[in-house]
């Protein structure tokens, strides 16, 4: 078992998490909230990485804050290494890698909050961040389980991205499902079979954490 | 107050004054009553509005908060207005018992006279709207009517009230409930000498609270003033009905 990847993996996906989390909450509460146009664009925006193949994603971030770029130049030396080949990469891509699957279910959540709630906490004289804070968040409690459940799945199962990025080098880079294809390109049979059984084991856990959780809800409101 | 504002078909244009304790907004479904309530609380963005509230109706040449000015471009949002809108249906945060729910309008408080008053409050409004025993309940475990009351009862605990808007209170609940709600509103008022202003479109009901009336059709006003002179026409059609009933034999 190499505990060096699972390691690294677990770091990744934590803080892939804690950081969506942050980023997610506004995000999805302006898109189920807001009216303005241009939330079709921020919606298909923040989809994107659900369609483009995640090596795509993982080119353009190389390009885009690697030494060549403006960007790139001020985050070297901010960080004092390039983010390419570098756990701080890792961060940056899978943040964008699993957006969606953050944002989305917060989204729907939000928005299938009766209005009739919101208005009535308003009326009652609550500000909209307590509004948001005593009556949405309460409300959909499962949605940010969700959220954080599959951005965590998410993060673990990324392979693409994490491969254009990070380099694949152990200890620094190179996550469970990259070790995993080291392996078998090693012939190692063997050891692949036991990182991959891990990695369903650990996928079908968290699902039917999900779905579990999803049944329970209709249950009680039902 | 003046709204003017246009949904669908509907053209709304109104003006008018609130003086008395307690208006009645009487119109039948359709003629922009809802609409007009949403635009005071702030809920609806009129095409035109101009709604200055003051403090007091004692007080009536203090200067009072403009809400909206369309002309000005001041617009206030909902819960900075103390408009307290209590919609038709009860809507009790599922997740709070009965008594969050009524503390809700009254988060904070300050100084030691202010804790005072909500203490008394708390003990107070829960006695006068009959549920002191459901204190700890869920919204979920509520009958109809003990939801109605609650639902009540958290509108007038409101820590900024200036009015207190009530859209069609009444409808659908049995005559004993809606007496006794009538009553209850009565008497917070009296202590508390918030105006109220509600909506309806049932004669009976505007003829008990003996209010005044602004009657509403088509999203104009019609006539404003005491309800024995606004509502005369349908009273006398309300009386005929109930003697030809009795008239006949079942």
């Amino acid at each position: 078992m190499d505990f060096e990847a699972l390691w690294l993996t677990l770091r990744l996906a934590v803080g892939t998490t804690a950081i969506l989390l942050v980023l997610a909450l506004p995000l999805a509460w302006w898109i189920a909230s807001g009216r303005g146009a241009g939330r079709a664009l921020v919606q298909a925006v923040v989809a994107l990485p659900l369609v483009l193949p995640p090596t795509v994603l993982g080119f353009y971030l190389l390009v885009a804050l690697g030494p060549l770029s403006a960007p790139g130049r001020l985050l070297i030396r901010v960080l004092g290494h390039p983010l390419a080949f570098s756990f701080a990469g890792l961060l940056v891509g899978s943040v964008i890698y699993s957006l969606p699957f953050a944002v989305q279910p917060l989204a729907s959540g939000f928005a299938a909050v009766d209005s009739a709630y919101v208005e009535a906490a308003a009326g009652l004289g609550a500000s909209p961040w307590r509004t948001f804070r005593s009556v949405v968040l309460p409300l959909t409690r499962g949605s940010l389980l969700t959220s954080a459940v599959l951005t965590f799945t998410h993060t673990v199962g990324e392979f693409g991205v994490v491969l254009m990025l990070g380099g694949n080098i152990p200890g620094a880079t190179q996550t469970l499902s990259i070790s995993l294809y080291d392996k078998v390109q090693e012939f190692n049979y063997a050891a692949a079979n036991r990182t991959a059984l891990v990695l369903v084991g650990f996928s079908l856990l968290t699902l039917i954490i999900v779905y579990w959780r999803a049944s329970g809800r209709r249950l009680v409101l039902g | 107050m003046r709204v003017r504002h246009s949904i669908g078909t509907l053209r709304i244009d109104v003006d008018f004054e609130l003086t008395q304790s307690w208006t009645i907004l009487f119109g039948p479904s359709g003629s922009g009553k809802t609409t007009i309530l949403r635009a005071i609380t702030g809920l609806l963005q009129p095409g035109f509005a101009n709604i200055v509230s003051y403090p007091r109706l004692v007080s009536p040449t203090k200067t009072g908060t403009t809400l909206i000015d369309s002309d000005s471009g001041i617009c206030l949002p909902p819960h900075k207005r103390g408009m307290v809108l209590a919609s038709q249906k009860p809507t009790l945060f599922p997740h709070m018992t009965v008594l969050q729910n009524i503390m809700f309008g009254y988060p904070g408080v300050g100084s030691l006279g202010e804790q005072e008053y909500l203490a008394e409050l708390t003990v107070s409004i829960p006695k006068l709207f009959r549920i002191d025993h459901l204190l700890q309940r869920r919204p979920a475990e509520l009958s109809g009517g003990e939801a109605q009351r609650v639902h009540l009862a958290r509108a007038t605990m409101a820590r900024r009230i200036h009015i207190l808007l009530l859209d069609e209170p009444f409808t659908g609940l049995d005559r004993a409930l809606r007496d006794e709600l009538i009553t209850d509103l009565l008497v917070w008022q009296e202590k508390s000498r918030v105006p109220i202003l509600s909506v309806t479109h049932d004669v009976t009901e505007a003829l008990q609270l003996n209010a005044e009336v602004i009657k509403i059709a088509d999203g104009r006003v019609v006539q404003q003033g005491p309800v024995a002179e606004v509502l005369a026409e349908e009273r006398e059609r309300l009386l005929e009905q109930l003697n030809a009933s009795k008239g006949n034999p079942a």
